[in-house]
């Protein structure tokens, strides 16, 4: 039995690997097919985003809202739905953020406590929408994904009705909002070659968080037994309907600060027209972390480094970098998918088994 | 005022046809017992594929049977990671859309160095528009039943057919037991992977079809993104109903006469957005209807069984 599952739990690090390994020759294949310097490309791409410390910068600020959402996905998923809100509060998040930021910046606050205030909000914000998918499927039965999905539009929708029309700056000749408040721009750090948010200390702090609350707590135990099975959950007399609604919302949460964070660091004004894609982002982050937050900042950091890799590509090549995305869906369904692997893992498990029959007839006899 | 409300009527119905023909995608799974949404990034897919290929043999034919050959391939990649990978099938239909997404417009600057659209480097072709004969001499209605494009006509006719197909075939009714309890209908010999795999290319022959319509009848070129939600549209569509071929397509009528009127009412400055959100918030909104009547009716079914029960422990007692 024991070395059953120790088998199990190494071909799970395998086929994540293996699928990562896959996608990433795919990528390596297709750039040395469309490029006429395949060379050049692929070394471009592989060693690209560590070739100066501007990219290396890139690659930690990219890895910081991607944290944010693949920690939000852990909660969402961790009680086993699949809810994709996280896109829509993105976007809706950093809209609201914008609009309330444009007018805080006249109050004379001190630049710290407008950045907690317009975080919070932006988190309290992506929780309040998270709560009409969680309830609709608790209270109703109402497929968690498609509500999610619909609301998703609803909330982009939103914000681009709020943009247009309720904080446009008219003097730009592209739809914009007006410009932030300087006093409410979180500030990047180091030196002027290597730039890092300050978000990223935000995140770190909600990382910790997130191992703790998931791993350490009586919540998070119930919220894994959930996802796990939850009629059992159910028979050991836990509350599901509450644990699930609390870890939908502590999904929107972490999406919505994200997207606030988003916009505080890297945006002067809102310009976002469609959702920016950072809820499928988060959701990749999170089934490459298998749900634990603790691998979180590892699988968006391999995310950003891919990314960095094809924008280099991109800047110097005539290659667009959205073959991301082909490789992206490859990877996910690689990992997604049950069978992949399993005939040689079971075969692995069935010798093991057979090893450990014969050697207890030895013992036997 | 007369011409307006004709030109309107004619638009409405001319929006509608890629949106039925995404329902009809999505139905036609669903009546399997599988939810695919991949419907948004397979007509994207199939929309490039008809542009490239009809200018590839110099034919609007060749590109339409092109796209929809392309359509049908695509769900049978989706098909063979679903049932044979047991791959969940929300995850796929998310990653293929996103992966059309960007795939396209990466196809689509490899072969003709643009990344917005194929207009300047490939030559377009549309499908030809059909005059119905003895319709068309008829005043208004003749303005707007007629002279719409071969595709539209073929929509209405696979609504039809796909009502037809499920309620009256065998391929059908095996569809349907097999949504209904797939252990039951193994049982009795039905291959579920088999019937499922027909059903998911069936489903990708419609979004073929919707995305050549796309590129090749409502405008003639491939633009990125261009199908701009039209699949998520027919899913919504789908749901409305809860994939029956009529009423969903009735619904995605009605979604052709929301996205007229935000197309007419652009030039305005009016909040066309509360418009564009009509087809999510009433998908929202049907779900919530169709779950409480759920709930309802099974609750009364279990207070008629209790009641029975009690009825006949009484009587049992009486005797």
């Amino acid at each position: 039995m024991k070395e059953a599952r120790k088998i199990e739990a190494a071909f799970e690090i395998i086929r994540i690997v293996a699928s990562l390994a896959i996608a990433y020759v795919v990528a390596l294949l297709v750039l040395y097919f469309v490029s006429d310097e395949p060379v050049k490309v692929i070394q471009q791409f592989v060693l690209g985003p560590f070739s100066s410390p501007r990219r290396i910068g890139s690659i930690l600020n990219l890895a910081i809202p991607f944290t944010m959402c693949g920690l939000g996905m852990c909660f969402v998923y961790s009680v086993g739905k699949l809810n994709m809100l996280g896109d829509g509060i993105f976007m809706f998040s950093g809209c609201i953020v914008t609009f309330l930021g444009i007018r805080l910046g006249t109050l004379g606050l001190p630049s710290p406590v407008l950045w907690v205030i317009l975080l919070l909000i932006g988190g309290l914000v992506g929780a309040a929408c998270m709560y009409l998918p969680a309830w609709l499927d608790v209270k109703l039965g109402a497929s968690v994904i498609v509500v999610s999905i619909m609301a998703n539009t609803i909330l982009s929708e939103l914000s681009q009705y709020i943009l247009q029309f309720q904080m446009r700056d008219p003097s730009t000749s592209y739809l914009a909002s007006y410009p932030l408040d300087p006093s409410v721009s979180m500030p990047k750090f180091f030196t002027s070659s290597l730039k890092i948010q300050s978000g990223i200390l935000v995140a770190i702090a909600f990382l910790i968080l997130s191992v703790v609350l998931l791993h350490k707590t009586t919540l998070g135990y119930k919220m894994r037994m959930v996802g796990a099975n939850a009629k059992m959950a159910r028979a050991a007399g836990m509350s599901v309907a509450s644990t699930i609604i609390i870890a939908q919302l502590l999904g929107g949460f972490l999406a919505g600060m994200g997207g606030a964070m988003e916009i505080l660091s890297n945006y002067t004004r809102f310009q976002w027209t469609d959702t920016t894609g950072h809820g499928f982002d988060g959701l990749m982050v999170a089934v490459l972390a298998k749900k634990d937050p603790k691998y979180v900042p590892l699988t968006a950091l391999l995310l950003a480094y891919i990314r960095i890799g094809s924008d280099v590509v991109n800047s110097s090549s005539s290659i667009p970098n959205e073959f991301v995305s082909v490789i992206q869906c490859i990877i996910i369904l690689l990992v997604a998918a049950e069978m992949f692997l399993t005939k040689q893992r079971n075969k692995l498990i069935c010798k093991a088994a057979e090893a450990n029959l014969k050697q207890e007839a030895q013992s036997a006899a | 005022m007369l011409t307006w409300i004709t030109d309107f009527l004619y638009s409405v119905i001319k929006l509608s046809a890629p949106i039925v023909f995404a329902t009809l995608a999505c139905d036609i799974s669903r009546q399997a017992g599988v939810y695919n949404m991949s419907a948004e990034g397979n007509m994207l897919i199939s929309a490039l594929a008809s542009v490239v290929i009809a200018g590839m043999f110099n034919s609007v034919w060749a590109g339409l049977i092109g796209g929809v050959a392309v359509g049908v391939l695509m769900a049978a990649i989706i098909a063979y990671a679903h049932l044979i990978g047991k791959t969940n099938m929300y995850l796929t239909g998310l990653a293929f859309n996103t992966a059309a997404t960007g795939g396209t417009v990466f196809v689509m600057f490899m072969l003709c160095g643009e990344k917005t659209s194929t207009n300047a480097a490939i030559r377009s072709y549309t499908i030809p528009q059909i005059q119905i004969p003895i319709i068309d001499k008829i005043p208004v209605l003749g303005k707007i039943l007629s002279g719409h494009y071969l595709l539209t006509y073929v929509a209405l006719i696979s609504v039809i057919l796909v009502w037809f197909m499920l309620k009256r075939t065998r391929l059908g009714l095996r569809m349907r037991s097999i949504a209904e309890n797939p252990q039951a209908a193994e049982s009795v010999g039905i291959s579920v992977v088999k019937v499922r795999y027909i059903s998911f290319l069936l489903s990708g022959l419609f979004a073929g079809l919707g995305g050549a319509y796309m590129s090749m009848a409502y405008v003639s070129f491939f633009s990125r993104g261009m199908v701009a939600g039209r699949g998520w549209i027919g899913v919504s569509a789908m749901n409305i109903a809860n994939g029956a071929p009529i009423g969903s397509s009735i619904a995605a009528l009605f979604f052709g006469f929301t996205d007229t009127l935000s197309v007419s009412l652009q030039a305005f400055n009016i909040p066309i957005q509360f418009v564009n959100m009509i087809p999510y918030v009433a998908t929202i909104l049907a779900l919530v209807i169709m779950n409480i009547v759920r709930i309802r009716r099974e609750k009364a079914r279990e207070k008629a069984r209790l009641a029975k029960m009690q009825e006949k422990e009484g009587s049992a007692v009486a005797h």
